[in-house]
């Protein structure tokens, strides 16, 4: 199977007062159609100016794609002329933002704001674009469509807005849908009845889903693949299973055990040390040295020649040199795994390939109200 | 913020530096000097009478004789201001201020007090003495005429004041002989007061009621906005106009009128600021920590509130400039015989109608570049506190 | 550590710190040219907890639940309508300006937002300084000795206090509110969603730095959160919130393994687990949380509630109701289409009739829940 979206080597720079940033380097992941790719890492990670850069929408400046090629069904939209990247937005690749507060425009009706975008695309007459309208707000879960679709934002709640958003992102049937963290804004009872829905949407539609997250929770529920990013890179991608499973890089490890979860017996918390890099200012070799328990660990019981000594935090830690001096590339480790990490075992042997994982997960995550109907009647009701 | 270990720096004082880091700040920044330094020095580089003359086998300075109250005050509070604020930086800034208000304060009264120019002035008297040969040496102004020496070439039947640009008078003269450049030269003085002392009256005026305003809430609150919007209904202009055809011309007054109606924009936004920072978490923490409530709004609200008012300030130095200017030009500003770039202006339409360029011009650009680089280094100020725009990269 | 009050007393087995009583804020809604009060949104509206020494009590609930509110009527930043909030015993709403000036030192907050709750103006120095030379604790030198000594203890360079805030990341400014209240050595701190607006990788850390600072000071929190995973951790006893009011409150743990009310029911099931592979089916709850100004009657869940739907299917008519769909009319018990699915909404009487009082559940001692359908 072919991937619906390629991203080779891409690389974005942005020119600022204090010197070239560099919020995505050497970035490579596909998509294939019908899976959800989650795009996990923390602030400043690059793994939004990732999903702007598909669609072209960084601005420019003082943003600039340095190089490599964003294929999309073949096409490499890097080098595409803005008409034909315009037609590519919304149509074919939709996008949907973490903060449904601010990307609705206040002075139109909802509804207007879909008939625009129906319109534009699609070709059909007002009356048409009307229906579509209607029946994408109805395919969200609004009730009452046609009401509520001469209904203002404002006149909408958090959670409606996002399915609005979402009604807005899916009425072109686009095959890509960048969403980027869609349910962060959003309380948990209303970020499950969100993700529910899009996973609803896609298992309808076949179309692929680019996740962008920071939370764990919502990549184990939802994600077929995932992408973790740490200083603007890939540090490691796989499954999601096998990521969760066996986790490679440091990174990724220490993330998962600094997470408190429900219903486990920690009397504290696994820290990772440190703070999340600033992109002004990122660290020689690997971008995570600074912070990394495997390279100390090591360290300890490495030669003398071979380590490092530095101050990372106000306290000297010792490290090895060539995780100072050399920064890692994304090798595959195993099939359907890359990492980023000098210090795996099987690091020095593995190549470096790009980064493809076809993978539908196997359990797929059931909400369901009757679920809890069926418990409760368990004999906790009177 | 390339090095880890750079001197640690206020917000206001990293917002000034960005300002000053800007090329259009810094253009802006460099005219007004040359304006600043014209106004302080204007005796020194404009004068009918030498900087120092050799007269019969005497030292003497003839300018120093004439210096006025104002030039003594603006020298030394010139002198004052530099030793303290670029050489005695390890002080404290208060007491660096401190310091520096007390001088202000001394140096006018002490002034006001031992200085006293002769009270007739003969401008050519050291251009005779030189014609009859008792100055044996003297250091002349680089341009020797004074803004009010009009008297010395009045009696050349042949050519009538007012002349145009040439080798004596670089920017001609006025109808009555005075030289332009010379006039320009003193005009500094007006455009810098006139600027800052309004503007000064206008943010006093401003952060004292807005702040009351922002204080008190509730019946303070709304009799101060009542107050905000008679003052905002005030045409500036009109007032100014009937009071000089009232009273005597004096341009104090001036000042004091545009500063006592241009308060209003610096109340409003002082009051917004106060209500604003009253709900966020470090004012928050500083009344759960329990401070006084007055120290709350004089330690953590007032200082935050101020520097936007920064913006608004240069822009209302470059409007009050303005406004002196359109005054004079109508013939109502400063009594005549005042240096100032409006009544230059005022003069360019000669008899007959004759648009005399060199009186229209000079001048005009004068007030335009004055103008232009109060609003640039507004604009800058603006991007440099605009908090939306910081940290973007 | 000199920095602070010795605790030399060993405490006593359960000393309350902070005993609040029916607690109850409303804010009025204000209409028209004279802003007549026209009605009030009940943030809080009757809460009774209270935290022991050296205790965490969280509280978790959804954005608009009351919860922020709660930790800020009881430090008095937000006046309170009615109620009582007891600091060991004394009734901290009797004192009045200067004496509750020096009350405040007791009760300190650590905010969620680290880059709106330091002055911006002020250096780190000063921030956590100030309040100690305001109480006359330190001085001069020996104030900026404490202020060195608490910035270490929060795991930052004493260095760094000539610095400015703006110079700081967001955990490391978060630690610098800690130190801030901590300066003043308090019984009792309010943390007001500290973690959420930092790293995951971060948030770790500062939560392990308050935990460390409880055991060492003997501090009670009042832990305010969303993240239900979060508050389990870190809590010893655990409060849910739901439209200003309790509606459970139990031991973190009994309240997981055992919840008696369907809201937290819900809640737990909706934070995604970091497993690819769950062992719990998921529950969604249909609809939103209803506006404040406007709860609805009885049990204020009844209207998103499935477990008085599995009930009412089994009790007979006469103690039913149909619900109205959102937005239509209800006509005289007729059954109308509700959200796509056509079953009647039916739910118990008493759900929509009575408030259900905060009871004693099956369980542990002191699981109490607001709820007619679980025992």
């Amino acid at each position: 199977m072919t991937p619906l979206l390629e991203i080779k080597n891409l690389n974005v720079a942005f020119n600022t007062e204090r010197g070239q940033i560099r919020p995505v380097r050497d970035v490579s992941m596909s998509i294939f159609p019908g899976q959800t790719l989650a795009v996990v890492g923390e602030s400043g990670c690059g793994k939004s100016v990732t999903a702007l850069s598909i669609l072209r929408l960084i601005p420019q400046p003082p943003g600039k794609i340095l190089g490599g090629q964003i294929l999309f069904e073949g096409r490499d939209l890097v080098a595409l002329r803005e008409e034909e990247m315009q037609r590519v937005r919304g149509k074919e690749i939709a996008m949907i933002f973490q903060e449904p507060m601010t990307s609705l425009n206040p002075v139109y009706t909802i509804g207007d704001q879909i008939v625009e975008a129906v319109k534009l695309h699609q070709g059909v007459t007002s009356r048409e674009a009307y229906q579509i309208a209607e029946q994408s707000l109805n395919d969200v879960g609004i009730s009452d469509p046609h009401r509520r679709i001469h209904e203002y934002p404002h006149q909408m709640s958090g959670g409606m807005r996002q399915r609005v958003m979402i009604a807005m992102a899916l009425s072109c049937r686009p095959k890509l849908l960048i969403a980027d963290e869609p349910t962060t804004a959003l309380d948990v009872t209303i970020q499950a009845q969100i993700l529910e829905l899009l996973r609803k949407l896609q298992r309808e539609t076949g179309m692929a889903i680019m996740l962008i997250t920071h939370d764990l929770g919502v990549v184990a529920e939802n994600a077929d693949a995932v992408a973790v990013m740490y200083a603007s890179r890939v540090v490691e991608t796989a499954t999601v299973e096998t990521l969760f499973d066996q986790p490679q890089h440091p990174y990724t490890e220490g993330l998962f055990r600094s997470v408190p979860k429900l219903n486990e017996n920690a009397a504290r918390l696994t820290t990772i040390p440190g703070s999340v890099p600033n992109p002004a200012k990122f660290p020689s070799g690997c971008k995570f040295h600074p912070r990394c328990a495997r390279t100390r660990k090591l360290a300890a019981s490495a030669p003398a020649d071979q380590t490092t000594e530095l101050k990372s935090g106000g306290e000297i830690i010792r490290v090895l040199t060539r995780c100072v001096n050399e920064e890692p590339e994304l090798r595959e480790i195993q099939p359907r795994q890359w990492a980023a990490c000098h210090q795996i075992a099987s690091y020095n042997s593995a190549k470096v390939t790009p980064p493809v994982v076809d993978h539908k997960r196997e359990v797929t995550t059931e909400h369901s109200t009757e679920a809890m109907q069926l418990e409760a009647a368990k004999g906790q009701t009177a | 913020m390339r090095d880890e270990r750079t001197v640690p720096r206020s917000w206001l004082a990293r917002a000034m530096l960005d300002t000053v880091g800007k090329t259009s700040a810094r253009l802006g920044l460099i005219w007004i000097s040359v304006i600043a330094f014209c106004a302080v020095f204007a005796p020194f580089l404009a004068n009918s009478y030498p900087i120092l003359v050799k007269m019969n086998g005497h030292w003497s300075s003839p300018m120093a004789q004439h210096f006025t109250p104002t030039d003594v005050t603006l020298l030394v509070v010139t002198f004052a201001a530099i030793v303290l604020f670029v050489f005695l930086q390890r002080f404290r800034l208060f007491a660096r201020l401190s310091a520096f208000a007390a001088i202000v304060v001394l140096t006018i009264t002490l002034s006001l007090l031992f200085v006293h120019p002769p009270l007739t002035n003969v401008f050519e008297q050291y251009r005779d003495l030189a014609k009859s040969g008792d100055v044996q040496w003297a250091l002349d102004a680089p341009i020797p005429y004074s803004p009010g020496d009009h008297l010395r070439d009045q009696f050349d039947p042949d050519r009538p004041h007012p002349w145009s640009p040439n080798s004596a008078h670089r920017m001609g003269t006025d109808q009555f002989g005075a030289d332009i450049s010379s006039h320009m030269i003193h005009a500094c003085r007006v455009a810098m007061a006139v600027g800052f002392i309004s503007t000064g009256i206008a943010m006093f005026i401003g952060i004292f009621i807005g702040g009351l305003m922002g204080y008190f809430v509730g019946l303070v609150d709304l009799l101060g906005m009542r107050l905000v919007e008679i003052f905002g209904a005030i045409p500036t202009l009109y007032l100014l106009l009937a009071f000089v055809s009232v009273f005597e011309r004096n341009i104090y007054v001036i000042m004091a009128i545009i500063g006592a109606t241009s308060w209003v924009g610096n109340a409003r936004f002082v009051r917004a600021e106060f209500l604003k920072l009253r709900g966020q978490d470090f004012v928050q923490a500083a009344i759960a920590s329990g401070l006084k409530l007055r120290s709350v709004m004089f330690r953590h609200v007032l200082p935050n509130a101020l520097a936007p008012l920064l913006v608004s300030a240069s822009f209302g130095i470059a409007s009050a400039i303005l406004a002196e200017s359109v005054l004079s030009f109508l013939g109502l500003g400063l009594p005549v015989g005042e240096a100032s770039w409006g009544a230059l202006l005022n003069q360019a339409v000669g008899a007959g109608g004759a648009f005399q360029w060199w009186l229209g011009t000079y001048p005009g650009i004068a007030i335009f570049l004055t103008v232009f680089a109060y609003n640039l280094i507004g604009e800058a100020l603006r991007d440099a506190l605009d908090p939306k725009l910081r940290g973007a990269g | 550590m000199s920095a602070f009050e010795p605790v030399t007393k060993s405490p006593p087995a359960t000393e309350t710190i902070i005993d609040v009583r029916d607690l109850r804020t409303y804010f009025p809604i204000r209409k028209g040219i004279f802003s007549h009060t026209v009605g009030y949104v009940k943030a809080v509206d009757g809460v009774t907890f209270s935290v022991d020494r050296g205790k965490t009590l969280g509280l978790v609930g959804e954005s608009g639940c009351g919860k922020t509110t709660v930790g800020r009527t009881i430090l008095r930043l937000i006046p309170a309508t009615s109620g009582e909030v007891l600091y060991r015993g004394k009734s901290f709403f009797g004192y009045h300006g200067e004496e509750l000036r020096k009350l405040r030192r007791h009760m300190q907050i650590i905010f969620q937002d680290p880059m709106s709750s330091l002055n911006p103006r002020m250096t780190i120095g000063n921030i956590i300084g100030e309040p100690m030379q305001v109480h006359g604790i330190a001085k001069g030198r020996e104030r900026d000795e404490r202020v060195a000594q608490l910035l270490q203890r929060v795991g930052l360079d004493p260095s760094y206090a000539l610095r400015y805030p703006h110079e700081f990341s967001g955990g490391q400014r978060q630690r610098i509110g800690i130190a801030r209240a901590l300066s003043l050595s308090p019984d009792f701190i309010v943390c007001d969603e500290p973690v959420s607006a930092l790293d995951v990788s971060i948030q770790s850390q500062i939560l392990n730095l308050l935990q460390d600072l409880q055991q060492e000071f003997q501090i009670s929190y009042l832990f305010i959160a969303h993240n239900l995973a979060v508050v389990e951790h870190f809590s010893d006893e655990v409060a849910v919130m739901y439209l200003g009011r309790i509606v459970e409150k139990a031991a973190s743990r009994e309240l997981y393994s055992n919840p008696k009310h369907p809201y937290t029911m819900a809640l737990l099931s909706a934070v995604p687990e970091p497993d690819p592979r769950p062992k719990h089916k998921r529950i969604v709850l249909q609809g939103e949380v209803p506006s404040p100004s406007n709860p609805p009657s009885g049990c204020p869940f009844h209207p998103r509630c499935p477990l008085t739907r599995e009930a009412a299917k089994q009790a007979s008519d006469t103690d039913t109701v149909v619900l109205a769909p959102k937005g239509s009319m209800a006509t005289n018990g007729h059954p109308l289409p509700v959200l796509g699915n056509e079953k009647p909404d039916r739910v118990l009487r008493k759900c929509v009739e009575q408030m259900p009082p905060l009871e004693q559940k099956q369980g542990e001692p002191g699981h109490i829940a607001a709820c007619w359908v679980t025992k």
